[in-house]
């Protein structure tokens, strides 16, 4: 506690020296606020949550999982930090949300989900979330939804230069540079990270004891241990290149290339007996994206081509060494390198000020090789037989017409039909109404509903042992309908909407099987029916040219029932929630600006999460709601030469104890600081 | 416009302080402890739990009154029991609960669940057998190490290791002698023997694809249960001890992948899950032709058969992911209870009471102990 108090005090003591006033010219950072009243058409009845820029850019050591469990209504399901995080909407699967990077799928063709602590937010531009129907406009099989993640050109004309760098409670160190052109016809962005750190912060664990043993080997006292985060040092390295250039013509070309080299060690359980000495995981990846885009406008048409390659080199590892001698063995070594081509044709024609036209299509041809490379079969002495490779193509298609007959009302229709390898699906269409029910508010009524499917992946049809032929897709309708409303005034604004939804899916994919043999299997087990709120409001008020204070707000009420069929007389899961979905989720956001110095304040909410299908209460049937509430304070410093920034963050303000997954204690309070340096060069 | 800032600045401080409060109200912490006392009779159910999910758990279910306490390593001892509880074994009055994924045998006290001793230093422990014909040592088998550990049970310590010469995977075991089988199970096709008396592996017995389980009956035969693979069929197995030869083969219906190989109280008649649930005399020359329990749409997950009153349990892993049930049959197979465990209930241990010290069901000869490990049959 007198660390918690000393690190608030380092981090308020700065606005004292409020009052000396800072003389230099400053900027001031502008709110993004949609301007209504004139929908674009491309939304009508859409319903998305554009990702704050501040939470983005938040720091660079955050990757898009921690602005998502900011700035959205999504459950973000961590297993630690830069461990597996995972995201789902309206209490769907993490294999529900697809996700896009500059329009290319990136969900795991094995897995179907998509790592979010892999995605740093610094490399991200744009990230936009489409709830429920909306996301069939982005992509298929987005049954809970869709994320666009965009990359954008630089803005500033010229050679800009960022730098930052971070240091961290737990070893932790993060560097961050971007190096930009911006020219008339052409301009390029580098962006580099890196990021280690040991992340051995100390916890209680209350899931096992330490042992006072004597001769004899009987336990003479035992305590709770105060204990280090084991095995969980990581190392992310991050690239990206883009180009962007323009002709005479209007053609428009971009291309943006990202690779990532990670290496995590993967923590032990808390209660695993084992020292890290004794057993290791770890998993290595080496991701590497890329997409090329043209686009020019005819008139009203806009034509747009893209094509994209991404390539993953997977590998998780498990050494022991029982003797702790030294000698580590590998127990499971499962490599997994995935190959996919990418290429999408679109075209959007606007006739008149009523009508906007779009088709599209996209496909993605996947190629996967996967396997545990450590087994042996004992029988030949030879390495067993478990890899699997497939190869699958992906066609979806996609049409949309959108009509705003007058003012107030917009309409669109959307259909898409994908082809998944040799299945087809029946084709998937979504209707969006919005009405704009008063100008004075700019009051908007919404409303969408959409049938869906989702193909099993990979892993759930191939992979060796247990992947099962015979899954049928997933799928599933839904619907969703609300308002919105937007108050403007001299100097401030709010923003505010409510949406209620509910879906059904049938046919979910589950995976079951049996810790004993190792063996699991996905089955088309469950019909789910998911129902609730979404609520979320932006307000922003500045005074003069030194105050400033943005508020942002999102709470969703999500009720997951298993509707489905018993599996035996003794199944007490039906009509429960669903594991790891949480009922209750809120976030806010606080930023008050003063001059050049920022306050922020995040805060987050899970309700409890079951653990067992049949929602028991016990010590092990659930993960017990937190609050989350972090702090950082930011200052500005304008040189003739160049800007610099200092930044102090500290995360789990309140220094909880709180697990975020079952047996996965997080840290508790812990500190960064971060140094930023922008070099003025000659403008053009 | 000051004015309005600082009445904002003033309501975020409140909220702020609201929240700061509701972060102040988080549950969690050390776990309850409760003192726990078990009756003299009754069965150990060990649930597995899901793997890397930290929720394995011990139930006692009690017989004569029917009634269950659920979790009790934890409320006992105020600590979860791990990821992956494999198997359970009672020897000279200890309990040995045997957590695979976190690398840890517990020993409790079987009259209150409270912990007595542990033993650690291996990655992966499955099954843990105590020598007949040396009560200062114990076998315990490792999911991934080709080597098994030998214990002082005097110590709980790691005294050394026998290599297995490449078998990883090495499960259950039974002692005929001083020899003890042990099943290589993944991956594997041999069933190895160890002599106890110079802890090396002196031969093997090449079986079916992944013998899974492993008993010893009355007659000194031992029977395990095979997988079966690409062109090979799952099979039942009969071993004779004394001469290593295989003596009986079983072949079994297609898609039956068999497990849970137990015994009855006599140790003459063989009980496994392929599927359904069978019973066969260990004389038999062929399959039944109608199974002791057929399969009720339930995922039989656990099996054993009382060594006093040759009663028969069944567990039924439902989804993996709920509390399990174990179903209590009379040997004629009249369902009789009904017990809510742990999530995926997989091995039985059980503790005999006072008056029937010498009922067991496995070793039939070589053993005086009163319990039986689930499965395993084999010795204590």
């Amino acid at each position: 506690m007198r660390l918690l108090l000393l690190l608030v005090s380092l981090l308020l003591c700065p606005l004292i020296v409020f009052g000396q006033g800072d003389s230099v010219a400053r900027t001031v950072a502008i709110e993004q606020v949609a301007v209504a009243g004139v929908r674009p058409m491309k939304e009508l009845g859409v319903q998305r949550t554009e990702l704050d820029s501040a939470l983005l850019r938040e720091n660079i050591s955050s990757s898009l999982a921690d602005a998502l469990t900011g700035g959205s209504t999504l459950f973000i399901k961590s297993h630690g930090r830069a461990t597996l995080s995972t995201a789902s909407f309206r209490g769907t699967a993490p294999s529900h949300t697809q996700v896009t990077w500059n329009r290319m799928r990136v969900n795991s063709p094995m897995l179907g989900q998509v790592d979010f602590s892999t995605i740093p937010s610094y490399f991200i531009d744009e990230a936009t979330i489409y709830h429920g129907a909306s996301s069939v406009g982005v992509t298929g099989g987005g049954l809970g939804g869709a994320i666009a993640l965009e990359t954008r050109a630089p803005a500033e004309e010229g050679v800009g230069l960022r730098y930052v760098q971070g240091v961290g409670s737990f070893t932790t160190f993060d560097e961050y540079a971007r190096v930009t052109y911006a020219g008339r016809r052409w301009s390029s962005s580098t962006r580099l990270l890196c990021s280690t750190s040991e992340n051995d912060f100390r916890y209680r664990n209350y899931n096992t004891k330490a042992f006072d043993v004597d001769a004899d080997g009987r336990i003479v006292g035992s305590s709770y241990p105060l204990q280090r985060n084991r095995n969980g040092a990581f190392r992310d390295l991050h690239a990206m290149q883009e180009f962007y250039a323009s002709t005479h013509a209007g053609d428009r070309f971009s291309i943006a290339a990202w690779y990532m080299d990670s290496h995590r060690g993967l923590a032990l359980l808390s209660a695993d007996r084992n020292t890290d000495r004794q057993k290791k995981n770890t998993q290595d990846e080496r991701t590497l994206r890329a997409v090329a885009s043209w686009e020019r406008l005819y008139g009203g048409l806009k034509a747009a081509a893209r094509g994209g390659y991404s390539f993953t080199d997977l590998r998780y590892v498990m050494q022991a060494d029982p003797d702790g001698g030294g000698t580590m063995i590998a127990m499971t070594d499962a490599r997994s390198r995935l190959h996919t081509l990418f290429a999408q044709a679109e075209v959007e024609h606007t006739i008149g000020e009523k009508w906007l036209l779009t088709a599209e299509a996209t496909i993605h041809q996947h190629r996967v090789h996967s396997g545990d490379l450590s087994v042996v079969d004992q029988t030949t002495g030879l390495r067993a037989d478990t890899l699997y490779r497939q190869a699958r193509f992906e066609l979806s298609a996609f049409a949309a017409a959108r009509w705003r007959p007058v003012e107030r009302l917009g309409v669109a229709a959307n259909i898409r039909w994908e082809l998944y390898g040799r299945s087809a699906s029946a084709p998937i269409p979504a209707l969006f109404v919005d009405w704009l029910l008063s100008r004075r508010g700019e009051v908007t009524l919404k409303a969408s509903a959409a049938r869906n499917y989702r193909f099993p992946t990979l892993n759930d049809l191939y992979f060796r042992p247990g992947g099962n032929k015979n899954l049928r897709p997933e799928k599933g309708w839904t619907w969703d309908a609300g308002a919105e409303c937007t108050l403007r005034g001299p100097g401030r604004s709010l923003h505010a909407s409510v949406t209620a939804f509910r879906s059904h899916i049938d046919d979910w994919i589950l995976w079951v099987g049996s810790p004993k043999t190792g063996i699991y299997t996905p089955v088309n087990l469950r019909r789910v029916e998911s129902y609730g709120a979404e609520t979320k409001f932006a307000a922003s008020a500045s005074a003069g040219r030194d105050w400033r204070l943005a508020l942002e707000g999102h709470y969703a009420w999500t009720r997951s029932i298993n509707r489905g069929d018993k599996f035996s007389p003794a199944d007490e899961s039906v009509g429960r929630q669903l594991v790891y979905i949480p009922e209750h989720s809120a976030a806010l956001n606080a930023r008050l600006s003063w001059r050049r110095w920022t306050l922020a304040y995040k805060w987050t909410f899970y309700s409890e999460r079951y653990t067992m299908t049949s929602n028991d209460l016990g010590v092990l049937g659930r993960v017990k709601p937190y609050f989350m509430s972090d702090l950082s304070l930011e200052k500005s410093l304008v040189f003739r030469r160049a800007d610099l920034s200092l930044k102090g963050c500290i995360y789990n303000l309140l220094n909880e104890e709180y697990e975020s997954v079952l047996s996965r204690p997080m840290p508790r309070l812990h500190a960064s600081i971060f140094i930023g340096i922008t070099p003025k060069f000659q403008r053009r | 416009m000051f004015r309005s800032i600082r009445r904002s600045i003033r309501r975020i401080a409140v909220l702020c302080a609201l929240l700061f409060g509701a972060g102040a109200c988080m549950d969690y912490g050390p776990l309850d402890e409760e003192p726990i006392d078990l009756p003299q009779r009754g069965l150990f159910i060990v649930s597995e739990g899901n793997f890397t999910w930290d929720n394995a758990s011990l139930s006692f279910y009690d017989p004569a009154t029917g009634r269950v306490e659920n979790e009790i390593f934890l409320r006992a001892n105020g600590m979860k029991l791990g990821d992956v509880a494999q198997s359970m074994t009672l020897h000279r009055g200890r309990g040995y609960v045997v957590v695979n994924n976190s690398g840890a045998v517990y020993v409790v006290d079987p009259t209150n669940c409270r912990l007595m001793g542990l033993i650690e230093g291996v990655v992966s422990p499955r099954y843990i057998h105590f020598l007949d014909n040396d009560p200062t040592k114990a076998y315990l088998t490792d999911l991934y190490d080709a080597r098994i550990a030998v214990v002082d049970t005097s110590t709980n310590r790691i005294r050394s290791r026998i290599d297995m010469n490449r078998h990883r995977s090495t499960e259950q075991m039974v002692q005929w002698g001083d020899y003890v089988f042990v099943n290589c199970w993944s991956y594997d096709d041999k069933i190895l023997v160890v002599d106890t008396t110079t802890d090396r592996l002196v031969d093997s017995i090449r079986v079916g694809w992944q013998p899974t389980s492993l008993v010893l009956d009355r007659n000194g035969k031992i029977w395990t249960a095979t997988d079966g693979t690409n062109g090979e069929g799952s099979a039942l197995w009969r071993i004779d001890a004394a001469t290593r030869r295989i003596e009986e083969y079983f072949p079994l219906p297609a898609n039956t992948r068999p497990s849970e190989l137990t015994l009855n109280a006599a140790g003459d008649e063989l009980y496994f899950i392929a599927r359904d649930v069978w019973r066969m005399s260990v004389g038999a020359a062929a399959l039944p032709d109608e199974p002791f329990l057929p399969y009720a749409g339930t995922t039989y997950y656990g099996l054993t058969v009382d060594p006093e009153t040759s009663e028969v349990y069944v567990a039924d892993a439902i989804d993996y992911m709920q509390r399990g049930v174990v179903y209590r049959f009379t040997p004629a197979g009249a369902c009789i209870d009904t017990i809510r465990v742990g999530i995926n209930p997989g091995a039985f241990c059980f503790k005999a009471g006072a008056s029937n010290r010498a009922g067991t069901s496995g070793d039939f000869g070589l053993s005086d102990i009163k319990v039986e490990k689930f499965g395993n049959n084999g010795s204590h």
